[in-house]
């Protein structure tokens, strides 16, 4: 390690060097894409930046233009809102990550500390859940959906995922477990239930974990896509990624609308983009965490 | 994994009815939407049911044709290819950047940004490669196009569809592969690598006598992970391809949706989940085995 | 617990109908029982057109609100059969012959026999044929609401630079063996990067810049916008009876010709290979100047010759084969979901969508030809105001024997994957044609059993 430059070095630096440049320019293609007016498509040279750049893109797929504008400015006469698709995937994300992380939370400390009969068994049954790929339920669970009249509701495109998710309550039983009991131990002699052990004691001292799996679970909630796109196809309801395969496929006859579909695929990053700016330590210590697992 | 306390608090507990409060959201997801679904699944499994009429029961005829559609063995055919591509190149990858940070730089920024691919939808990620790689107005083919090569038709070739879906999914998660491996790096004692350095040691022999065999346990951890997520492709093939060329892409995740949503059969795409469901049981144990094995070689 | 859950679903789906209400309470209307129906369409280019149709509707009937719904074709029937299974469908839609069997099938289409018998509808004022496109046992599953025709598109500029104009390419001859005339145009109209063009013997089939000729290979069990008419025009039919066949003849080697026909294009460099097909549809190609010639329908006239368009497009009739000239002629209909609540307004809709009051409207804007065979004049005179030939489409939609019906029967979305990958791996040279169709024939003709 005290070799400043030797060989080697130069030889990683520059390989770690590629593996980024080869990370981030597809996004900047991609935004370089949303600022070209479609009408330069074909023409448009393939430097770094367009000839004439502009926000046209961002506006339609915003729904900021008239129909007559989206059209002249490449898109289709259809309707596209990502406003509201963003909206709807920031308030899916946050009910899921919310409630999900509190209740697999508490499940987790009951495996890890209470005492009660059978709790190995429930516990081994709960993580066997682990092993089924979500296919198999997410067709039972559609047509129970459906049964519900929830098709179409942000309350069906939550459901299954809102009371738990076996790996939450995995991971939280193995960090219970991994706290010192003492403080526990003299908070009960203080006169305290295992509820008021739980909230006052327990979750305080978890808040790294809680977050990690909290941060988990919105990224995923913000990737996900068959299941919303089963449930939540209305217009009202539809999520970002939704709204992006149905976009693909609303462009004129057929011909993906390209300089829109960067535009909207850049809005669909950029939540991502700010938690990043904003929890990015967070969000690679809680890899840490995972991993050291 | 169990903690041994050294000493029992004198009174037994029994906290049965504060348990059940904690657990009766837990419970009640899990009967309700995994429990209850199975259940319902292993029932559609054997009947002919198309949404639209009350399921009969059929026996195991779902199952016995499954053996005989040749387009159900294609589809695992050509997951198992795509697992192969996938899971071999984003791990050697990763492996390769994760030792690479760990002998060079601690940078969160670094890391950070290595991580942005994951954090994308991977309807996104499909979005943006289908446009990188289309045939006609694609970045890559117009570079490939400036050397002399091309245009090569990345997505519709037939045999170089699969691959092109593999890379793109390489692309969107060895970031993030990386730095659990780089996690499980950082547990490593550094007296380990101060020690062979001063036995002379070069980083290579480094990497195979040090990092890899104390990285194992993790590297098996994080494989059968992503093990199981790639068998489970589907909203890159969903975007991009869609299964063509003539089913090039089919993967099984994609066979079992078009079944159920796209021709309604839905008792023949319960039997098809229960058998993924069956070769995913079979790995898992499989992989956990090996895992526990490389545990106790460790310790 | 399990009532605090409950109560928590119970508050989101009053958020979410609040959401909702707020939305659609932007529009108008309070009366008493007014109805607020649900329309679906894909085409974009016609929603103006149907949206004046609703306006003039509702103020006819100010209790009916019509509320349209468009979303693209892949989108559309994903989009219908899930929300059918979901017990949640539009109250009325628009159909097409290989999509709507399976409704009927399950149930899930309305009878308009009834209301037509007791209103008197007039069956004879549409294009001949088109009304029986959705009739089964006597029973309707829909009132027709346009036609299309195929010809064949193709940019001016650079077939005038080759030598071909209009009349050139007015009666154009076709066969799979040498590909008559119309393969002589074709490769004409193929230029290499050298500028020799598909006849030069110096013509450098590696390096071409523009072909003569784009393939539709998307085009599922039908072919209407390339094979299928090829195939028309040797004496191929698709099923033992159209509509609601259940022996298909996939297996008629007079296909296979037609495909092997294709492929012997692409093997010229006339026509792009499959396996660089690119995300980019054929007008797109076109109007990119990579393309010269393909094979369109009328539906798509606007497209071409639009203000959008780039390049300079004309229409001209297909080539014609050994049996004459022939061209898919499909037909579209409105049908109503057997589950609505409101059966009577939304027959009310229909009756509008199918009489002349809304198709003389969409005739007027000149974007589709409307069913009734005066609305389709007027769009004819409608696209001539703007200076537009497209006599093509008519000549052959008029011509004796000029035109064959797409194949309706059921299992519509399995008959169409099986036989477009069997055509796909034809082109791809994975089987040969015959062995590749005669597979699938037996595939398709399996799920009637």
């Amino acid at each position: 390690m005290r070799r400043r430059f030797s060989p080697g070095r130069v030889l990683g630096w520059t390989v770690l060097t590629v593996v980024v440049v080869g990370s981030v320019f597809p996004f900047w293609w991609m935004v370089r894409t949303a600022i070209t007016p479609a009408a330069d498509m074909y023409t448009d040279s393939s430097a770094l930046l367009p000839d004439n750049p502009t926000l046209v893109n961002f506006a339609r797929v915003l729904g900021l233009t008239s129909e007559a504008e989206a059209r002249a400015a490449g898109g289709s006469g259809a309707h596209v809102d990502f406003a509201r698709y963003l909206v709807n995937s920031v308030v899916y994300c946050a009910l899921i990550a919310g409630f999900q992380t509190l209740f697999c939370a508490m499940a987790g400390y009951a495996f890890a500390r209470l005492r009660f009969p059978g709790r190995d068994l429930v516990f081994g049954i709960l993580i066997s859940a682990l092993m089924v790929p979500p296919i198999f339920t997410l067709l039972p669970n559609f047509v129970f959906v459906k049964e519900l009249g929830l098709i179409n509701t942000m309350a069906g495109m939550v459901a299954p995922s809102l009371l738990m998710t076996p790996f939450a309550v995995f991971f939280l039983r193995q960090f219970f477990l991994s706290l010192p009991r003492d403080v526990e131990e003299a908070a009960i002699l203080d006169g305290n239930g295992p509820w008021g052990v739980f909230w006052r004691i327990a979750l305080p001292m978890s808040r790294g974990p809680l977050i990690t799996i909290g941060l988990t679970t919105i990224v995923w909630a913000w990737k996900d896509y068959l299941w919303p796109l089963l449930v939540g196809r209305a217009e009202e309801n539809r999520l970002v990624t939704v709204a992006l395969g149905v976009f693909l496929q609303q462009s004129p006859n057929t011909q993906p609308d390209w300089t829109g579909l960067m535009a909207a695929s850049t809005l669909s990053v950029v939540p991502v983009l700010v938690l990043l700016v904003f929890m990015g330590r967070r969000l690679v210590q809680s890899l840490n965490f995972t991993g050291s697992k | 994994m169990t903690s041994s306390t050294p000493h029992h608090p004198a009174r037994r507990r029994d906290d049965r009815r504060a348990a059940w409060w904690f657990l009766v959201p837990v419970l009640a997801g899990f009967g309700v939407f995994y429990g209850y679904p199975a259940v319902r699944g292993l029932w559609y499994s054997v009947t002919d049911y198309t949404m639209l009429n009350t399921p009969s029961f059929v026996g195991a005829e779902n199952y016995s044709a499954l053996m005989r559609d040749g387009d159900f063995w294609n589809a695992l055919k050509v997951t198992a290819w795509y697992v192969l591509l996938n899971i071999g190149s984003q791990t050697l990858l990763a492996l390769a950047i994760a030792a690479l940070m760990h002998r060079l730089t601690r940078s969160v920024v670094l890391r950070a940004t290595l991580l942005l691919p994951w954090l994308v939808p991977n309807v996104t990620v499909g979005l943006l490669w289908m446009w990188l790689l289309d045939t006609n107005l694609g970045f890559l083919n117009h570079l490939l196009g400036t050397v002399g090569i091309g245009p090569v038709g990345f997505l519709s070739d037939a045999s170089l569809a699969m691959p092109s879906i593999a890379a793109i999914n390489t692309w969107s998660y060895t970031g993030y592969t990386a730095l659990l491996l780089y996690a499980g790096m950082l547990q490593i004692p550094q007296y380990l690598y101060e020690s062979a350095a001063i036995d002379g040691a070069g980083e290579w022999r480094m990497f195979r006598r040090v990092t890899l065999p104390l990285l194992r346990p993790v590297l098996a951890l994080v494989l059968v992970v992503s093990l199981i997520g790639s068998f489970q492709i589907f909203d890159t093939i969903a975007v991009t391809t869609k299964g063509d060329p003539v089913g090039a892409t089919r993967a099984i995740y994609f066979f079992i949706y078009e079944e159920a949503f796209r021709f309604f059969h839905l008792g023949y795409a319960a039997a098809a989940a229960i058998c993924l469901a069956l070769i995913l049981g079979v790995l898992t144990a499989v992989q956990m085995r090996l895992l526990r094995a490389s545990r106790s070689d460790l310790a | 617990m399990i009532r605090r859950s409950r109560a928590g679903a119970a508050l989101l789906s009053l958020a979410v109908a609040a959401g909702l209400a707020a939305c659609s309470s932007s529009g108008d209307e309070a009366g008493g029982d007014a109805v607020t129906l649900d329309y679906w369409l894909w085409d974009d280019n016609q929603k103006a057109s149907y949206q004046a149709c609703a306006d003039a509707f509702h103020a006819d009937n100010p209790n009916i609100t019509i509320k349209i719904s468009q979303s693209a074709w892949d989108v559309y029937w994903q989009n219908l059969t899930t929300q059918v299974a979901a017990g949640d469908a539009p109250d009325v839609w628009t159909n097409q012959g290989s999509y709507y069997p399976q409704f009927v099938t399950s149930g899930q289409i309305l009878d308009l026999e009834p209301y037509v018998k007791a209103d008197n509808v007039d069956l004879s004022q549409y294009q001949a044929g088109l009304a029986g496109l959705f009739e089964k046992d006597g029973k309707r599953y829909g009132l027709p609401k346009d036609w299309d025709t195929m010809a064949v598109v193709y940019n001016t500029d650079h077939l005038k630079a080759q030598g071909l104009d209009a009349a050139a390419l007015e009666d154009l001859s076709w066969n799979p063996t040498d590909g008559g005339t119309f393969e002589q145009a074709i490769a004409k109209a193929t230029v290499d990067n050298n500028g020799k063009n598909g006849l030069d013997p110096a013509f450098d089939k590696t390096k071409v810049k523009v072909y003569g000729f784009l393939p539709e290979w998307g085009d599922g069990s039908q072919g209407q916008n390339g094979w299928g008419n090829f195939a028309a025009m040797l004496g191929f039919t698709y099923l033992d009876k159209n509509p609601w066949g259940t022996q298909f003849k996939y297996d008629d080697p007079r296909l296979a010709q037609v495909i092997d026909w294709y492929k012997s294009l692409i093997a010229k460099g006339y026509s792009p290979a499959l396996d660089l097909k690119s995300t980019l549809a054929r007008d797109a190609l076109l109007n990119a100047g990579k393309g010269a010639m393909t094979i369109t329908g009328s539906w798509m006239i606007n497209s071409y010759l639009g203000d959008s368009a780039k390049v300079k497009f004309a229409f001209a009739p297909l080539p014609a084969g050994p049996q004459g000239r022939k061209s898919a002629i499909n037909g579209l209909s409105d049908a109503i979901w057997a589950g609505t609540e409101h059966k009577d307004e939304a027959w009310k809709w229909v009756k509008f969508l199918a009489s002349s009051d809304c198709q003389d409207i969409v005739g007027g804007n000149a974007v589709v030809f409307p069913a009734i065979k005066t609305a389709s004049d007027k769009a004819l005179a409608a696209h001539e105001g703007k200076g537009r030939d497209v006599r093509a489409f008519i000549d052959q939609a008029t011509a004796p024997n000029g035109t064959f019906f797409l194949p309706i029967t059921d299992h519509g979305s399995e008959v169409s994957k099986i036989v477009q990958d069997a055509i796909q791996s034809a082109v791809l040279g994975r089987t040969d044609s015959a062995t590749a169709l005669k597979k699938a024939n037996e595939q398709v003709n399996a799920l009637f059993k």
